[in-house]
This record gives C-alpha cells, sequence and structure tokens, in this order.
C-alpha cells in the first residue's frame, strides 16, 4: 500500500513537474533582444509604435524602427543584406522581393510565420505579389492597384463622362486642362525609378500589348512600347507642374489640393481624397477602374525575416513573431479606426461593415471592380531593378525633353537588357 | 638634447599611424575591389584587373558624370568666391560696424543648417506652383509656370545656388572679417592718391589678401566635391542624368540600381586619381 502510494505521489510529482516545466517553455520569451526593423516611413507602422508594450509582452523585448523614404531605403535594405545585416526585419515590395529572395537576403516567411494569425486572410492580390518562385517572402503593409479618381465637379461642368475607355481619357484630358485657373487634365510620375515613372509608365505598355521579355530574349522593344511612351508623353503635356520630375507625392499631392481634374494612381489615394485630414477635395471625387484596357499596377509592400541578422532559427522565429504581429488583424483593425485606409490589407477588414461605413458602398464597389484588371505588370526577376531604373532614366530624359528619339531610347535599352541577360 | 628629439615622436607616431590606418585601409581595399567583379547579389568574384576601368571609358553616363562634375566644380566654386568677395567688400565699404554684425550673423545662419534640410528647402522653394523662389516669376509673367528643377538647362544652376547660398554668405562674412584685419595705412595712402573705391580693393586690400582667399577657394573645392547630399534630395541627378556627378553615379552604380560595388568602386579610384593630382598641381602653380 506504501509502496503504491509513493508510486502515486512520484507519479503525481512527475506529472506536475512536467506540465510546469511545458507551461515555463510556452512562457518562455521568444525574442532575447529587440527586434531592429528598417522600413520607409508608413502611418500604419507609426501607429504601431503606439503598441510597443504589447508586443514586449507577446515576445520579451521590443522593437526599433528606422525609417528612410523609398529610394534610400531599397538602397540601404540592399547594402546592409549583402554585407553586415544589421537589421532583422526588412521592408521590401514587389520591385525587389525577386533579388532578396533570389539572393538569400530573406528567409521563407511561411516557416516562421504563426498559423494562429491566419495568413490566408490577406488579400488574394497582395498574396500574388508576395510571392516569388512559389514561396510567400513577405506579409503584407499595403498593397492593391490602381483606381482612375476624379473630381466630379469639374467634369460635370466641363459636360464629361467619367472616361471608361484609354482612347476617352486621351479625348477628355486635354480639355479639361485650364492651366489659367490652376487646373490640370491629370497627373503622372516622370521622376525617374523602377516604382516612380516606370511604374505608372508600364500600364500604357501593357494595355498595347507590350511585353518585358520572351524567355530569355528581351521582347519590350516593340510597337507597344513606342506607342506607350508616346501616350504617355501625349499626357504629360496636360500633367499638374512639378510632376514632371515628381513622384508619388507631387501627383497625388496636386490631385488633394484641388488642380487636377483626373488621377490614374495606386488605391491609397482613394483613401486620401476622402480624409479631410489630407484632401482639399473631400466629397468632390468618384471612383472607377483605369480606363480599358489599361491594366492596374499590382503591388505590395510589407515586412520580411533577413536571413543574416537571424542566422538561427530562435532568431527567425522571433522576427516571424514581430512581422506576424505588426500585420495582424488586430492590428489592421486599429489601423482601420485611425482612418489609414492604405495600411488595410486583409479581406476581412476590407469586407467588413466598419470599412463600409467610412468609405461608404462607392470605393468599396469600385475596389471590387479594380480587382479584376490589376495584374502584375514587371518583370518579376531579380534583375528587374537594374532593368527598370535604366529606362527610368531614360524615360525621365523624355519626359523633360532632353532627348527625344523614342525607338533609339528603346534600343539603347535592348542593348542594356541584352547585357543583363548575358551576365546570368 | 636627446630627450626633446623624443617629444615631437611620440606625439606624432599615433596620431599618423591612427591617420595612416584611417586613410589607407579604406582606399587600399577601395583599390582592390575595383579590379574585381564584385557584385551586391552574388557572393562570389573573380579578379578582372583593370577591365571595370575600360568599361568606364564606353560608358556614356559615366563620361557625362565627369562633365557634370567638372562643371559643378567650377560653378560653385567660382561663383561663391564672387559672392564672397562681393559681399565681403560691400559690407566693408557700406554697412557701419553695428550693422556689419547683424549681416554677419544674418549670413552664417544658412552654413549652419545642414544639407539636407537645406535641400529640402529649396526643393519646395522651387516649386512651380507653390514655390517662393518661383512665385516672382509667376507674378511678372501673369502666372506662367517655370520649373527650373526638371530643366537639364536650369537644373544644375538651380542646385548650385544653393551651395551658393550656404558658403557664399558664409565666406562673405571671412572675406569682411579678413578685410577688417588689414592695417589702414596702405588703403590710406590710396585714398590719398585719389584711388577709386573700385580701384582700392582690386589693387590693394584684395592683393593683400591673396594667400587667405587661395585657402579659401581650396576650401571650397573640396567642400564642392562633397555635395551629394544637396544634389541627391534635390534632383537625385535628374532630370536624366543631367545633375548626376560622379559620386552620385557610383552610389548608384553600387547601391541603387545593379549593386555593382567594384564599378563603383572602380569610379571612386578614378575620382582620387584625378583629385590629388588636380589639386597638387594647383597647389603647385599657386605656390609658384
Amino acid at each position: 500500500m506504501k509502496s503504491t502510494r509513493l508510486a502515486a505521489s512520484l507519479g503525481a510529482a512527475f506529472v506536475l513537474t512536467a506540465s510546469a516545466s511545458t507551461m515555463a517553455l510556452a512562457q518562455a520569451p521568444v525574442c532575447s533582444a529587440p527586434v531592429k526593423v528598417l522600413a520607409q516611413p508608413r502611418d500604419g507602422l507609426t501607429l504601431l509604435e503606439d503598441s510597443k508594450d504589447e508586443f514586449k509582452k507577446l515576445s520579451g523585448a521590443g522593437f526599433q524602427i528606422d525609417y528612410l523614404n523609398e529610394n534610400d531605403r531599397r538602397a540601404k535594405s540592399r547594402a546592409d543584406a549583402s554585407t553586415v545585416g544589421n537589421y532583422n526585419v526588412y521592408y521590401v515590395d514587389e520591385a525587389n522581393v525577386a533579388l532578396f529572395a533570389s539572393s538569400g537576403w530573406i528567409a521563407p516567411l511561411a516557416d516562421y510565420y504563426p498559423a494562429e494569425y491566419d495568413f490566408a486572410d490577406f488579400d488574394p492580390g497582395r498574396q500574388k505579389v508576395a510571392t516569388y518562385d512559389g514561396k510567400v517572402w513577405f506579409a503584407p503593409l499595403t498593397g492593391g492597384g490602381d483606381l482612375m479618381v476624379y473630381r466630379k465637379d469639374i467634369l460635370e461642368a466641363a459636360g464629361i463622362q467619367p472616361p471608361k475607355t484609354l482612347d476617352e481619357l486621351l479625348a477628355d484630358v486635354p480639355k479639361l486642362t485650364n492651366a489659367d485657373k490652376g487646373m490640370y487634365g491629370i497627373a503622372l510620375r516622370g521622376a525617374r525609378g523602377s516604382g516612380a515613372n516606370v511604374w505608372r509608365w508600364m500600364p500604357y505598355f501593357k494595355a498595347y500589348g507590350g511585353k518585358w521579355f520572351d524567355g530569355d530574349k528581351p521582347a519590350f522593344n516593340s510597337d507597344a512600347a513606342v506607342k506607350a511612351t508616346e501616350t504617355y508623353l501625349k499626357l504629360f503635356k496636360d500633367s499638374a507642374p512639378g510632376t514632371q520630375t515628381g513622384s508619388w507625392d507631387e501627383s497625388t499631392g496636386a490631385f488633394l489640393s484641388g488642380q487636377v481634374a483626373i488621377l490614374v494612381e495606386s488605391t491609397p489615394l482613394s483613401g486620401m481624397a476622402v480624409d479631410p485630414k489630407t484632401s482639399q477635395v473631400v466629397g468632390k471625387v468618384g471612383f472607377l477602374p483605369p480606363p480599358a484596357p489599361l491594366p492596374g499596377g499590382g503591388y505590395g509592400h510589407g515586412l520580411a525575416i533577413a536571413t543574416k541578422a537571424n542566422p538561427d532559427d530562435a532568431s527567425k522565429k522571433c522576427a516571424g513573431l514581430f512581422v506576424a504581429w505588426a500585420t495582424s488583424k488586430e492590428n489592421e483593425k486599429r489601423r482601420l479606426d485611425a482612418h489609414q485606409f492604405g495600411e488595410l490589407n486583409r479581406t476581412s477588414i476590407l469586407s467588413s461593415k466598419e470599412f463600409a461605413n467610412i468609405y461608404g458602398a462607392d470605393l468599396g464597389q469600385a475596389l471590387a471592380e479594380t480587382g479584376k484588371v490589376t495584374a502584375v505588370n514587371f518583370w518579376q526577376d531579380p534583375r528587374w531593378p537594374d532593368l527598370g531604373d535604366r529606362w527610368g532614366i531614360i524615360l525621365e530624359e523624355l519626359v523633360t525633353g532632353t532627348r527625344t528619339d523614342i525607338k533609339g531610347s528603346l534600343n539603347e535599352l535592348e542593348a542594356y537588357a541584352n547585357e543583363l541577360v548575358k551576365k546570368k | 638634447m636627446r630627450r626633446r628629439s623624443f617629444l615631437p615622436v611620440t606625439f606624432l607616431v599615433p596620431t599618423l599611424a591612427i591617420l595612416l590606418v584611417l586613410s589607407m585601409v579604406p582606399t587600399l581595399y577601395a583599390i582592390v575591389i575595383a579590379l574585381q567583379n564584385r557584385e551586391l547579389s552574388t557572393p562570389g568574384y573573380s579578379w578582372v584587373w583593370f577591365s571595370n576601368f575600360a568599361d568606364l571609358f564606353l560608358d556614356r553616363r559615366f563620361l557625362n558624370a565627369v562633365w557634370v562634375s567638372v562643371k559643378w566644380e567650377i560653378v560653385t566654386v567660382v561663383a561663391t568666391m564672387v559672392v564672397a568677395i562681393g559681399l565681403g567688400v560691400l559690407m566693408f565699404e557700406v554697412a557701419s560696424p553695428r550693422l556689419r554684425n547683424i549681416y554677419c550673423l544674418l549670413f552664417i545662419i544658412p552654413v549652419l543648417l545642414p544639407r539636407v534640410s537645406a535641400a529640402f528647402v529649396w526643393k519646395f522653394a522651387y516649386h512651380p506652383l507653390y514655390g517662393i523662389a518661383t512665385y516672382p516669376y509667376r507674378l511678372v509673367t501673369g502666372g506662367l509656370i517655370v520649373d527650373p528643377l526638371s530643366k537639364a538647362s536650369t537644373a544644375l544652376f538651380a542646385v548650385a545656388s544653393v551651395d551658393v547660398w550656404q558658403w557664399g554668405l558664409f565666406f562673405a562674412v571671412i572675406v569682411l572679417k579678413l578685410l577688417e584685419t588689414l592695417p589702414p595705412q596702405p588703403i590710406e595712402a590710396a585714398r590719398l592718391d585719389h584711388a577709386r573705391r573700385w580701384q582700392i580693393h582690386a589693387y590693394v586690400t584684395l592683393p593683400m589678401l591673396k594667400a587667405p582667399l587661395i585657402s579659401l577657394m581650396f576650401v571650397k573645392m573640396i567642400e564642392s566635391l562633397r555635395s551629394f547630399d544637396l544634389i541627391y534630395v534635390m534632383t537625385r541627378g535628374g532630370p536624366g542624368v543631367a545633375t548626376e556627378t560622379l559620386d552620385m553615379y557610383a552610389f548608384s552604380q553600387g547601391f541603387i540600381e545593379s549593386g555593382k560595388v567594384s564599378y563603383a568602386s572602380a569610379m571612386a579610384v578614378l575620382m582620387m586619381i584625378a583629385t590629388v593630382i588636380t589639386f597638387t598641381m594647383l597647389w603647385k602653380r599657386v605656390q609658384a
């Protein structure tokens, strides 16, 4: 009897000890040091910094975000990832995810993304952009396609219906320009860069049937590229001043301050256009998908796990937890409550009642419509930033009049592309 | 006697050793990298010796960057010295001592501004619709638009004017202070000989200040070589490549566009050699 009791006591003690150690294991902090993040300024990330304590409680460590503007963030993260590896988490985007993934600078996200954070809830378009070579590499912070945002009052006064086709757009834009009154038909991006002027040029290129490569052979030097460039330059005659060497900030700034009639831009603009804090044209704006056959420029930015600064599984898990928490439903709900339209990526949030209450049914419908024509317009290859930036410089020269020969410019780009292909 | 001779060595050797390590290690490393074909995206590399240098001379953008750098150097140095001497002499001749102090304080403020802040302020000032620098043109022409940063013919001068605004005004203060330190007798003598004001400065005061003015010019020449931040913020080398200097093109090749660090290093090495040769020749010519 005694021995049975002893055995039972020992068994109970073992079970208690085992469960206690399991609990201790479960509560062991995931992170041993603060997570260092290199990002570009985003309202969503600024808001995230208010919840630092929440992440500390969850992981056992805090986080520190260093911000650089888009081009500088790209340059710095590339330099950091290939050399010292100071950052645990990189902000990556559609333009450089292929380069980062193929260079082994970031880890496949699914391996370290806790299942309870429900990755499948992200908008399918954004998931597609975050995928390269069959693997998901980042969790979206922002993304989407293009929308045509237009001034209802200006179009009505001019007796013009919102253009539904590219031909209509080309015909309407000059009619809407009235420079004496500070009104311009459209605003485009002229500043060099694969994510700047080339980004806005690509929908025209694709609309005219352009194709970047045929296998390893450059295929972009075509009538489609010439026509797209001619169209882009033609539209630039009615583009707001300052956009010839400007990018997103300049073109959206011109629209939001009431100087532009029609703007085809990335979807976050629509949220800014209805927000009195950022827009002087609230209540005067309508939304539609881009005029056919322009495809929307599918894009996505998000957070990825760095490999150099996270050499072992434990540190990758910590970075993965940060990425998952930063892009979680709870944090996205906070962004919705703060009216940060451009920071919303989850279908559960985009289709929620709160979203419809804040942004109205029109915008929701336009977003659903534009989703159907959103496409990946760029060359999904690690060499894309190199090729895209080279075209960006040439295109800026064409826009500002430093060069005029479109075909000669494309020949020059083709020669450069052939060199890139040879080096592979 | 022996003890005395040790003292300079004791102070000089550690300092020179640190200086040597700090300057030579990166320089030698840059030279070594320039002879290889390193790229950021690939860990492997091989020795290509002078191939990067040969490629540079066939590169349209590199040749353009050399020309832009030369233009930038000439425009900023000449304009800064002209503004500095002009304003310095004007303050010396016209302003009362109290007013001079106020001007000096005002003229020093631009150079105290961080380069990047100054660049952002002026980028906005040059905005064709809202800019304060473009406002007079809009006013005079009844609302016509001018966008100096988007035209290849004006962009370099628009950026250079910011550099001159910062350094020309600061140097004007130095020129004024130099003029104030001159002995009054030669100026008095020139006045007694009925020399005009401009003649006094052209033939008496400025020749007396030749050495410090040449030093100022050298300081500005070196400073102008480091204008990356100003140009990067205001134009990023654009429109097209109209304001793309050598350092900016090297940075672009190394870190923005293609990650060709060896190619970028070759540019840096060429820049270093050209700078050393040019400055040595100028220095010798000035001293001769």
